[in-house]
């Protein structure tokens, strides 16, 4: 197997902090398949226009 | 994040102005980049780009461009200068602003850790918000900006990610691995769109994983813009090209979620250092422009790729290949690598057991359980113009209008970074690589800059240019250099100092 070049390496100490917090410093949560509190989220919705996606038009990008 | 190489991320943005039409969009896209109000410097150095050569050693004489765009274009507009055009800004905090091809585009500072980088993207939002809504302010029409890859109508802008890489591994090795991994990394990568945009013999698919798979049709190419290709083989390395090249990587959607956006990027990153290592997959993927849409639109998640020996395997099962490979080689190498390879490993199981459950962190399976939601509740079904546009809402960056901003206030959404990492990137470069130095000289030098790019930044000092070469500061070393920079108090100490000491008589 090669090795990685050192010298084009940055050297860092480790750092201790995790990628994500847990759970309980309101970072990393289990899986929740809850469904989406509708008051909130549903009216929001519902204010949607629904002919916006039919004027959206766009040019090409990359 | 191991191996320490650069990264970035480049967003173009969905773009709405009340009253006007895809036809102005030039003009408006410009006029929200014109309207960023922090301290900022340009123009672009255009001079050290060839987006023509490519990574295979030869340069096409020209790209390929969308034919429908001409529909677009107005014949007696007038004439506006490139530069005006581009309306290129490099901010305090490293970062590029610019107007591309009628797309707001933010392209992050060159990142080291995967922290940086998402807490740096989503800064991104937050100033293209801002300039949108100065921009509103001054006209009165309302300006929507649209973090998604689709108009539904068969155009698509990209977002895209850049990984700088060892110039010695063999390009034949990256498609090797890249291709297989691109196609199935789609599973948690995806944006989620609502039907489709190409025509062919397929079912029809109220719902798929993917913004962008309905628009790759070769495997490899130099083109962005038109048959755009899988794996992009543009040559700018923006560093010294003999030692590196810049893996620019065209073929991903623009993620909203923080979480996705740091997979994407982390497993990407871990696969090449594979590739590094000079391991590579023993098998391709069959007709990969095709596995990916079939992936994208699978109904039933089941997620089959064909490979060319004539095996079948499950998405999950292939990227479980990679994934074994990436912890043998770097499990324990630091704190976010780990992360990386738990998460990715978490990610997998979880989509085998149930897709769903993982609308806590990946943007297609939160918008489809928000769609489903919505459907039931008001008892419709997967039909209509309504549902494009409540896909659209999705990607809307303004937190008073956004479906996805709504789910993060409810607390429903997993986070990688807190509030002040964003705010903080707002104005501040990463302290840990070279866009500390092009930040500092933007915010303390910024009237003397003639040009300024990833490479290299002309500086007007006694009536002469003098050029400061960033291409070599891609390595450690720069952080060293970032910690002096302070004691330059001089525009000419401070070029010194970046020089390494050495003085130039400009040109």
């Amino acid at each position: 197997m090669l090795e990685i070049r050192g010298e084009e390496r940055t050297q860092r100490p480790v750092p201790r902090e995790p990628w994500t917090k847990p759970a309980d410093e309101g970072g990393p949560k289990p899986p929740d398949v809850r469904r989406p509190d509708p008051s909130d989220l549903l009216r929001r919705m519902r204010r949607v226009d629904p002919d916006q996606a039919r004027r959206y038009r766009q040019r090409s990008g990359q | 994040m191991f191996p320490a190489r650069l990264l970035g991320l480049e967003t173009e943005y969905g773009i709405h102005v009340e009253g006007k039409g895809a036809a102005d969009l030039l003009d408006e896209a410009r006029a929200v980049v014109r309207a960023y109000a922090g301290t900022c410097a340009g123009p672009w150095d255009y001079r050290c780009e060839d987006p023509r050569r490519d990574l295979r050693g030869f340069r096409v004489d020209q790209l390929a461009s969308n034919p429908q765009d001409a529909l677009y274009d107005h014949p007696g507009r007038p004439a506006v200068s490139h530069e005006e055009q581009r309306s290129d800004r490099v901010l305090t905090n490293g970062a590029r602003l610019y107007n591309d091809h009628g797309h707001p585009e933010y392209a992050t500072p060159e990142c080291l850790t995967l922290r940086d980088l998402v807490a740096h993207d989503r800064a991104g939002e937050r100033i293209v918000l801002a300039c949108a809504r100065r921009r509103s302010q001054e006209t009165g029409s309302h300006i929507q900006i649209y973090k998604n890859n689709t108009d539904f109508h068969g155009m698509s802008y990209g977002c895209h990610e850049d990984y700088l890489v060892p110039r010695d591994v063999p390009f034949e090795r990256l498609h090797a691995a890249l291709v297989p991994f691109f196609v199935t990394r789609t599973i948690f990568t995806g944006a989620g769109k609502v039907g489709v945009e190409t025509d062919g013999p397929w079912p029809e698919t109220p719902y798929q994983l993917s913004q962008r798979a309905d628009f790759f049709t070769e495997e490899a190419s130099v083109d962005t813009l038109h048959r755009r290709p899988l794996l992009n083989t543009r040559d700018e390395p923006h560093a010294d090209p003999q030692r590196y090249l810049r893996l620019h990587v065209i073929c991903g959607d623009a993620n909203l979620s923080e979480f996705a956006t740091a997979l994407k990027v982390g497993s990407t990153s871990l696969v090449l250092a594979l590739c590094e290592l000079g391991w590579q997959p023993l098998f391709r993927v069959r007709r990969p422009t095709e596995a990916i849409r079939r992936l994208s639109r699978d109904p039933e998640y089941r997620w089959l790729v064909e490979r060319e020996d004539g095996r079948t395997m499950r998405a999950t099962d292939l990227q479980r290949l990679y994934l074994s490979e990436a912890r043998r080689c770097f499990a324990g190498a630091d704190a976010e690598t780990d992360g990386i390879l738990a998460e990715w490993a978490r990610v997998l199981d979880d989509l085998d057991a149930n897709p769903l459950s993982t609308a806590d962190r990946l943007d297609w399976a939160a918008k489809r359980v928000l769609l489903e939601t919505y459907l039931e509740a008001e008892h419709l079904s997967w039909e209509g113009e309504l549902l494009r546009s409540l896909d659209l809402e999705y990607h809307n960056i303004d937190p008073d209008y956004g479906l996805h901003a709504a789910l993060v206030e409810e607390g429903r959404l997993r986070r990688v970074v807190e509030e002040t990492d964003i705010q903080s990137a707002l104005v501040q470069p990463p302290a840990d690589t070279r866009a500390y130095v092009r930040g500092d000289c933007v915010r303390r030098f910024g009237t003397a800059v003639q040009r300024i790019g990833w490479g290299r930044i002309g500086l007007r000092v006694e009536e002469r240019t003098h050029w400061v070469d960033l291409r070599a500061l891609v390595d450690g070393k720069v952080v060293h250099l970032n910690r002096r920079l302070p004691e330059a108090a001089t525009l000419a100490e401070w070029i010194e100092l970046v020089r390494g000491g050495k003085k130039d008589a400009g040109n």
